[in-house]
């Protein structure tokens, strides 16, 4: 049981373990508003850790919710024309982005680190623009509504709690994909992160790995696009603005780069902050603001990787009360290299 | 490492302070009926939003200076809560299960169309009435029969307001010019057609969202060389800009505007009407009415500040009044579909607006459509022409 | 052909401002390797600021624009060493942080002034009219500033101690720390030249446009988009990525129309540093 965690991790073994529970909340509840909220945060945890994935690497990828909406976009269409099993089409929103994400990746992941971010902002704002001149498509600037419900095995999906049942098996799925992803290369992608130009001269083909992180993180993006249109019933433009990208990011940022635990911590307090915020009026934007300084001028690793310091301080005093502080300080210091 | 934790108590106290104001127990009252509003609050939109808001507050304080809304037996104190959709989709559908937490049956608003379409679905969903403002071509219709639309949509008054308009200007050619968004490509595209159906040659422009100088928009419209340029529902601030730069670039030609609310903060924005010149634009409320603009005065006198600029106020105050009558009618607050009947019985009669009808019937298949006269307003070379009212009842 | 000129001269107007817009910005993520995601914002409080001077306190606008900028140097001054120093080397909460003040002080301008576009105009109007062509004096006048505050900063980068001492710190550190620069004086004072820079060009150009508090979004990609074509550590190479920026916009806008010029401008830039990863004058090793 133990080597079974080692190899899984403990932190990505608690994330299945929170994926898997995700599926009770029909059952334990009927409030609408905890529906609603739990639904935006599972949809916002697949979309942190499409971008956790590239953090993983030390880059930074705006180009979440371009992917989201090319998965979004196309489960919609082949819903529209009839394809409705549930399978299939969480295949599509995975494949489509993935295989976008694979030409693309290889063209832009040649740029440096920062070129590469606004790269990524960019391809989001060409989305947009493509939505918008392909109406015959896309729907245009009205998307794409009432889109039939999905089907498992010849159930139809419509009802709400089904909804977010939908939701919670896409969240298992990227869940599953993405601790595999970064548990599998996670020495490469540390190399990477660590100093790129030592990993390419020790011989590891850094581009390759750069490539692969972002198909994967394009397709987890996609399985993050469908579940939103899920819940909505429609695809819609303004569900993907490339300012939604920083939203993702910050969730990752402020629940911390450094375990896949950060992605679902931030995505969590920061979603359901951000609905308590948006009951007071005009001040939801600051308020939003306020808690973001807040938290990482107290928590500079984000929450998970302060928590960890923390926890490994307090265990390593129980054990020998007279260690010192010799743990490394919280957070990654870039210096400049 | 003092630095780190100084400004966290502040702020942490901060935090839990407003969370507490938040989560605090409703007032104690006789009852209370919990009204909410939705609409954009922050962003490019914002005027919209908070002009929804306030109208919606002030058809409450009215209420609560009366002693309370009577609901069957009991006198109820009105609350309004509001919430910032953010002119998204998504944002207007957490709206609806938000309120719904909240047991807040009625929801004025939300503004745009793409909240519109959030929250409709939802709405249904829970149980709760809905009165958007969105121009959409879908604002409403049979398959929402709990959605009411505050507006009457530019389907029906474009016609009659070019009609007029080329009365008193020479128009054979136009470009209407809108963002590349939803809330531009529906008023455009409908404003367009009303043109093209009067005879009138019309061209669309479709602008990058978030352009700030729009130079080289304008001078690709001036090579089209119209007689007139419409604005339609560009956001204020950027109809603004372009009026600017227009006048600017030497075009002389009269500016419109046939889309929402906005007039009087591009007015605002430009110096005036003499630097305007020729402007004709449609108002969804005929703003020189004296009994229009006296809701602007009662709302000073009752509130103590300045009521927004934005007409859609005025919309708001008066679907509010009526989702107010329409439970009082009905005697409940918690059976919906009799608040709903109770609505669509009430004759659509405002203190302020005047005298309109149910319409809709038409444009969306759903006879849910507030249809108050519309305004039309005009300046001819700098001279204020007045907002004139046109009925749109017979739609 | 007047059409051909006219948008040439559109779109060097256009450079000029986004010249002066972009300044901030490379000195601060360009030089310093910080990304400012409150850029945006110090360009709305620099217009907000400037308008509240003129119309509140009944100052000229020259005036009214010199203690707009500096206030807002001032607040961006305490900001960076009070809230940003102790993480200024972790690239990514310094990404937040500035985020958050965004958001804080666009929600502040839209408490405080309220969402609608007030009355603000440039004090000196009507242009220079030729045939088939117009170049307004606002815009000139911005042309001249820009020119002038491009100047100031390259000879203080590159002729003043300050200068020097800065760009050592961005290239290293701890060698530069060691040999007895101070990080903790000098990087709110370059914090603060950053604000000046983008408050001033709010004060300048809103006027020209339209005042609104949601402005700083499109402004903040606008300046990512130059430095990065530019390449990071040049000044000169912002200056002439904002210029080939402002042209491209200008044509693609007038021939194409706005959605399909924006695509346009958008691919245009994304072949441009896929043929060359360095941006346009890419050179100095800078940030991460």
């Amino acid at each position: 049981m133990g080597a079974f965690v080692a190899r899984i991790g403990r932190a990505e073994l608690a994330c299945i373990v929170l994926s898997v529970l995700a599926f009770s909340v029909p059952f334990l509840t009927h409030d609408r508003l905890f529906y609603s909220i739990s639904n935006q945060i599972m949809i916002a945890v697949i979309a942190a850790f499409s971008v956790f994935i590239m953090l993983r690497m030390n880059l930074i990828s705006f180009a979440v919710p371009a992917f989201m909406a090319i998965g979004g976009y196309a489960a919609a269409i082949a819903a529209r024309n009839g394809l409705t099993d549930v399978f299939a089409l969480m295949a599509i929103a995975f494949a489509f982005p993935a295989l976008v994400a694979l030409p693309l990746g290889a063209l832009v992941l040649r740029l440096r680190g920062v070129y590469f971010v606004l790269v990524t902002y960019i391809l989001s704002e060409i989305l947009q623009l493509f939505l918008f001149e392909t109406p015959g498509l896309t729907g245009g600037s009205n998307g794409i509504a009432g889109i039939p419900a999905a089907t498992f095995f010849g159930i139809s999906l419509g009802r709400y709690e089904y909804v977010l049942l939908t939701t919670a098996g896409i969240l298992l799925l990227a869940t599953v994909i993405t601790a595999a992803t970064t548990r599998y290369y996670g020495q490469q992608f540390s190399a990477i992160e660590e100093n790129e130009v030592l990993a390419q001269s020790l011989g590891l083909v850094v581009w390759r790995y750069k490539v692969i992180g972002f198909v994967i993180a394009g397709g987890v993006a996609g399985l993050g696009g469908y579940a939103l249109v899920t819940m909505l019933l429609t695809a819609h433009p303004s569900s993907f603005s490339s300012f939604s990208g920083v939203s993702y990011i910050t969730y990752a940022i402020v629940g911390g780069r450094t375990s896949i635990l950060g992605p679902v911590v931030g995505s969590t307090i920061l979603v359901w902050a951000s609905n308590l915020f948006s009951s007071q009026a005009q001040y939801s934007q600051g308020l939003f603001g306020v808690l973001i300084v807040f938290v990482i001028f107290a928590a500079k690793g984000g929450i998970v990787g302060t928590a960890e310091y923390w926890l490994k301080r307090w265990l390593r005093k129980r054990s020998d009360p007279g260690a010192g502080d010799d743990l490394a300080p919280v957070g990654r210091s870039k210096d400049a290299a | 490492m003092r630095n780190k934790y100084y400004l966290a108590f502040p702020v942490a106290a901060a935090i839990a302070v407003l969370s507490l104001s938040v989560a605090s127990p409703a007032r104690a009252a006789d009852c209370e009926l919990k009204m909410g509003v939705m609409g954009p609050l922050s962003g490019g939109a914002a005027a919209w939003g908070d002009a929804m808001r306030l109208g919606a507050e002030f058809a409450a304080a009215e209420a609560n200076q009366k002693g309370g809304l009577k609901i069957g037996a009991d006198t109820c104190h009105v609350t309004v809560l509001p919430y910032d959709s953010k002119y998204t989709v998504e944002g207007a559908a957490a709206g609806g299960n938000y309120f719904a937490s909240q047991g807040v049956n009625f929801i004025i608003g939300p503004v745009g169309s793409p909240e519109a379409t959030g929250v409709k679905p939802v709405a249904e969903r829970n149980g709760q009435i809905t009165f958007n403002s969105a121009y959409a071509k879908d604002a409403i219709g049979p398959q929402w029969p709990l959605a009411f639309h505050q507006v009457v949509g530019p389907g029906t008054w474009a016609s009659p307001v070019v009609a007029e308009a080329k009365k008193h200007f020479d128009i054979k050619s136009v470009v209407v010019v809108a963002p590349n968004d939803q809330g531009g490509t529906d008023i455009a595209s409908v404003d367009a057609d009303a043109y093209r159906a009067q005879g009138i040659e019309a061209s669309e422009e479709y602008y990058q969202r978030g352009t700030t100088n729009f130079a080289p928009i304008v001078a690709r419209m001036l090579s089209k060389n119209p007689d007139v340029i419409d604005t339609a529902s560009s956001p204020p601030a950027d109809a603004a800009t372009m009026a600017k730069q227009l006048r600017q670039a030497g075009f002389t030609g009269p500016l419109a505007r046939l889309g929402g609310p906005g007039t009087a903060q591009i007015l605002n924005a430009v110096g005036g009407m003499k630097n305007l010149g020729n402007f004709y634009w449609a108002e969804i409320v005929p703003i020189d009415d004296p009994k229009v603009k006296s809701l602007w005065d009662d709302y000073k006198k009752v509130m103590g500040k300045a009521a927004p600029n934005n007409s859609l106020f005025a919309t708001s105050v008066a679907a509010s009044r009526l989702v107010l009558k329409a439970i009082s009618k009905a005697g409940t607050q918690k059976d919906v579909n009799a608040v709903r009947d109770a609505l669509r019985s009430l004759p659509v009669v405002d203190p302020n607006l005047g005298k309109g009808a149910w319409t809709g019937k038409e444009t969306y298949g759903i006879a849910q459509e507030m249809g108050f006269p519309v305004g039309m307003g005009m300046i001819k070379d700098g001279k204020n022409l007045g907002v004139r009212a046109i009925d749109v009842t017979t739609k | 052909m007047n059409g051909f000129i006219a948008a040439g001269i559109i779109g060097i107007s256009l450079g000029a401002q986004y010249a002066l817009l972009a300044l901030g910005f490379t000195l601060m993520f360009g030089i310093l390797g910080v990304i400012n995601f409150a850029h945006g914002a110090f360009y709305v409080v620099g217009g907000y600021f400037t308008y509240a001077a003129v119309s509140w306190l009944g100052l000229p606008f020259p005036a009214a624009v010199i203690v707009a900028v500096l206030l807002a140097g001032a607040l961006g001054y305490v900001f960076e060493l009070v809230v940003l120093e102790p993480v200024i080397q972790d690239y990514l909460a310094t990404l937040m942080l500035t985020l958050g003040f965004h958001l804080i002080l666009t929600t502040a301008i839209l408490v405080i002034f309220g969402p609608e576009s007030p009355h603000f105009e440039f004090p000196v109007s009507g242009a220079i009219r030729g045939e088939g062509f117009y170049i307004p004096y606002a815009n000139l006048i911005v042309l001249a500033i820009s020119a002038l505050a491009i100047g100031a900063i390259y000879l203080i980068m590159h002729r003043t101690d300050f200068g020097r001492a800065l760009r050592a710190l961005a290239d290293d550190r701890a060698v530069a720390a060691a040999q007895g620069i101070h990080p903790r004086r000098l990087f709110p004072l370059a914090f603060a030249v950053a604000t000046v820079l983008a408050a001033l060009t709010g004060a300048l150009v809103t006027p020209m446009l339209a005042l609104a508090p949601n402005l700083g979004e499109s402004v903040l990609t606008t300046s990512f988009m130059i430095v990065i074509l530019g390449g990071l550590g040049s000044i000169g190479g912002a200056t002439i990525a904002a210029f080939v920026v402002g042209i491209v916009e200008a044509y693609s806008s007038v021939y194409l129309g706005g959605s399909q010029g924006a695509l346009a401008l958008f691919i245009i830039v994304l072949v441009i540093l896929v043929v060359r990863p360095r941006g346009l004058f890419g050179s100095e090793f800078v940030g991460h």
